[in-house]
């Protein structure tokens, strides 16, 4: 099977004022189909940086990057935001729902951006992805009202419903207590079992320990 | 993103900043309802403006008359007959322009009737002067070529003279009067002309009551012996004005010798004191609209920007969904818009309430048309459009990353 992600010497470089700072330098990887990573390294090593790359949210300063056939190291604008609409789904630390809106509107906002899907299919399939993920009791409701962990799979489902290629996740526990945390755990070695490739972004070892592999990053090169 | 997301979305952002979008909202409301007040006065006035000149002679009518004559006048000044019956055969006979000649001789002679005596104008003209003018009888007749080939001694009475002459204006048909010695019979009364600017203002065609027509050919046997002419009314043919004046002028100079008359084609007809007065007045509103909008662009402009600096990671969340930036961009912008086109509906109201009300008051047939109504809504979500720019420019140039590391 060809990998899902192909990374080459990946680099980035952010400048701020006179002054180069390399986040990331030269950094190769690989994920297959199916696999669950763990990205794990100390604060500041650049591992939000590489999550970044590989969730098409950010370009490289260098390097090749092939995602599941493309190579997307080149794309920019409308582009680039289609494949992140198409084949990322991204999880992130601070939940990042929109208050303003229903869960089940929070979930089909992949599918408004992807264009082309009808209203109706768009909610049919963002209550399934709740109710698939156990909160078919939340429809209807606001982000405010749900607990944290109740969010943070708000989110998953949000990041899910467009069946992407790959899920990332960066510190998804890391607003959690270990409760929800372990919850929401639960739910992505679920979602690895069911043959989704997830990759996530911890420094908290038990997290990590969870994945199938881990890679370890240290001052913007992978060390392990 | 979906626009009724964006609207959802722009309202409640209203309602977060409620304070200032109330301020926001009121400048708005302000200059929709004033732009729509001034525009329904200035649009009663214009429809005015236009009756009163079609009841003075409508689009068509040239009107000429002697210019005052120079205190030095030279040799050729002097040799000028001036305006006269025989200009007025003249243009008959050579105007290819023109389509119906009223000549006009007046005089203000002593008249005698019904045992009273009065002093009032009396016109000699010819029954083209009814073609130009909307001159209707309403009883007896108007003047006849016939009357003019015979110099009869006949007169039309505007409807004034004859009622207080004869206590009732059909009464006078009939009748005699005397001008100056000279026995005239009445043969016809006109119908009372009428036209108000306002409530408040005279009758504006009121002199047109207190005066008496008589034929020409008459008037110049009976009263004079010259041919001077006090105006010519002309009328050119359809859409050659402009030619008209041109055919009239080249005429009389050659008759003339020398430029003592002027031509003035109507519609360079300037209402005095009440037009100017509508003028200050639009002027005061319009200011007013203007600022108004402005100053709510302005509000809205700064709450959407507050607003966008504090969603910096909402922003960046869509994206990373796979918003792109002219979605984004279109989002911000639908937001400001729906606070402005709120304002420009309920400007629109308010300003329909003024104009009735303006319009009650003042007794001016002020109207709310469709366009007016179009042009407010469209002026409100220009200045949305405008007031929304750099704020959703801003939320737009976001990249992703930077938008979630924001904050
Ligand atoms: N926009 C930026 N401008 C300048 N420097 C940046 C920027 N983003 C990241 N960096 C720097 O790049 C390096 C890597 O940052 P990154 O956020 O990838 O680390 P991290 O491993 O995710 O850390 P943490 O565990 O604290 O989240 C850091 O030194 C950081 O200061
Ligand atoms: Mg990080």
């Amino acid at each position: 099977m060809p990998a899902l992600i192909e990374a080459r010497g990946l680099a980035k470089t952010y400048r701020l004022g006179r002054v180069d700072v390399p986040a990331l330098r030269g950094v190769d990887v690989d994920v297959q189909p199916g696999e669950f990573v763990a990205i794990v390294g100390p604060s500041g090593s650049g591992k939000s940086t590489l999550m970044h790359l590989l969730g098409c949210l950010d370009t490289p300063t260098a390097g090749r990057y092939q995602l599941d056939g493309e190579d997307v190291s080149a794309l920019a604008g409308k582009r680039l935001a289609q494949v992140r609409n198409r084949k990322v789904g991204f999880v992130f630390q601070t939940f990042n729902l929109m208050p303003r809106l229903t869960i089940e509107e929070n979930v089909a906002l992949p599918l408004k951006y992807r264009g082309g899907v009808p209203r109706k299919e768009r909610k049919r399939r963002a209550v399934a992805g709740l109710e698939h993920l156990g909160l078919g009791h939340r429809i209807g409701h606001r982000p405010e009202e749900l607990s944290g962990g109740e969010r943070q799979r708000v989110a998953i489902a949000r990041a899910l419903v467009g069946e992407p290629a790959i899920l990332m996740a960066d510190e998804p526990t890391g607003n959690l207590d270990s409760k929800a945390g372990g919850e929401v755990m639960r739910t992505f070695e679920a979602l690895h079992a069911a043959g989704h490739t997830v990759i996530l972004v911890t420094h908290d070892p038990l997290v990590a320990e969870r994945a199938e592999r881990i890679i370890q990053i240290a001052d913007g090169q992978v060390v392990a | 993103m979906n626009v009724f997301e964006s609207l959802l979305t722009g309202l409640d952002e209203a309602r977060r900043h409620i304070g200032q979008t109330v301020l926001a909202l009121l400048g708005i409301v302000l200059g929709t309802a004033s732009i729509v007040t001034v525009l329904a006065l200035f649009g009663g006035q214009a429809a005015l403006t236009q009756q009163y000149l079609a009841e003075v002679g409508g689009a068509g009518t040239v009107i000429v008359g002697d210019l005052p004559q120079s205190p030095t006048p030279d040799a050729r000044a002097l040799a000028s007959d001036r305006l006269t019956y025989r200009d007025a055969e003249l243009l008959m006979a050579r105007s290819r322009t023109l389509d119906a000649f009223a000549p006009g001789w007046e005089f203000y002679p002593r008249y005698q009737a019904n045992g009273r005596t009065f002093t009032g104008q009396v016109m000699g003209t010819l029954p083209d002067y009814a073609r130009i003018n909307p001159i209707i009888p309403m009883a007896g007749r108007w003047l006849s070529d016939l009357d003019i080939a015979r110099r009869s001694r006949v007169m039309v009475m505007g409807w004034k003279f004859a009622d207080s002459l004869f206590d009732d204006a059909a009464n006078a048909v009939g009748r005699l009067v005397t001008i100056d010695g000279k026995q005239f019979t009445v043969v016809g009364v006109l119908e009372r002309e009428e036209f108000y600017f306002a409530a408040w203002e005279d009758n504006a065609l009121e002199y047109r009551n207190e005066r008496a027509y008589i034929p020409i050919s008459t008037a110049f046997s009976q009263f004079t012996n010259h041919d001077g002419l006090s105006f010519m009314t002309l009328r050119a043919r359809e859409g050659m004005v402009g030619q008209a004046v041109d055919e009239i002028r080249s005429l009389l100079y050659a008759q003339h010798g020398v430029e003592d008359f002027e031509i003035r084609p109507s519609g360079s007809f300037a209402d005095g004191d009440s037009a100017e007065f509508m003028l200050l007045f639009n002027y005061i509103f319009l200011v007013v609209g203007a600022v108004s909008l402005f100053t709510g662009g302005i509000v809205i402009a700064n709450i959407l920007l507050a607003s966008v600096v504090e969603r910096v990671r909402e922003f960046g969340t869509r994206m990373a969904l796979g918003a792109t930036a002219g979605g984004v961009f279109t989002h911000v912008l639908a937001e400001a818009m729906v606070v402005t086109l709120l304002g420009g509906l309920l400007g629109l109201a308010l300003g329909t309430a003024l104009t009735g009300t303006v319009g009650y008051l003042m007794q001016l047939p002020a109207v709310v048309t469709p366009a007016i109504a179009t042009l407010a809504v469209v002026t409100s979500a220009v200045v949305g459009m405008v007031a929304g720019l750099y704020p959703a420019l801003r939320a737009g140039r976001l990249s992703p990353v930077e938008a979630l590391r924001y904050g």
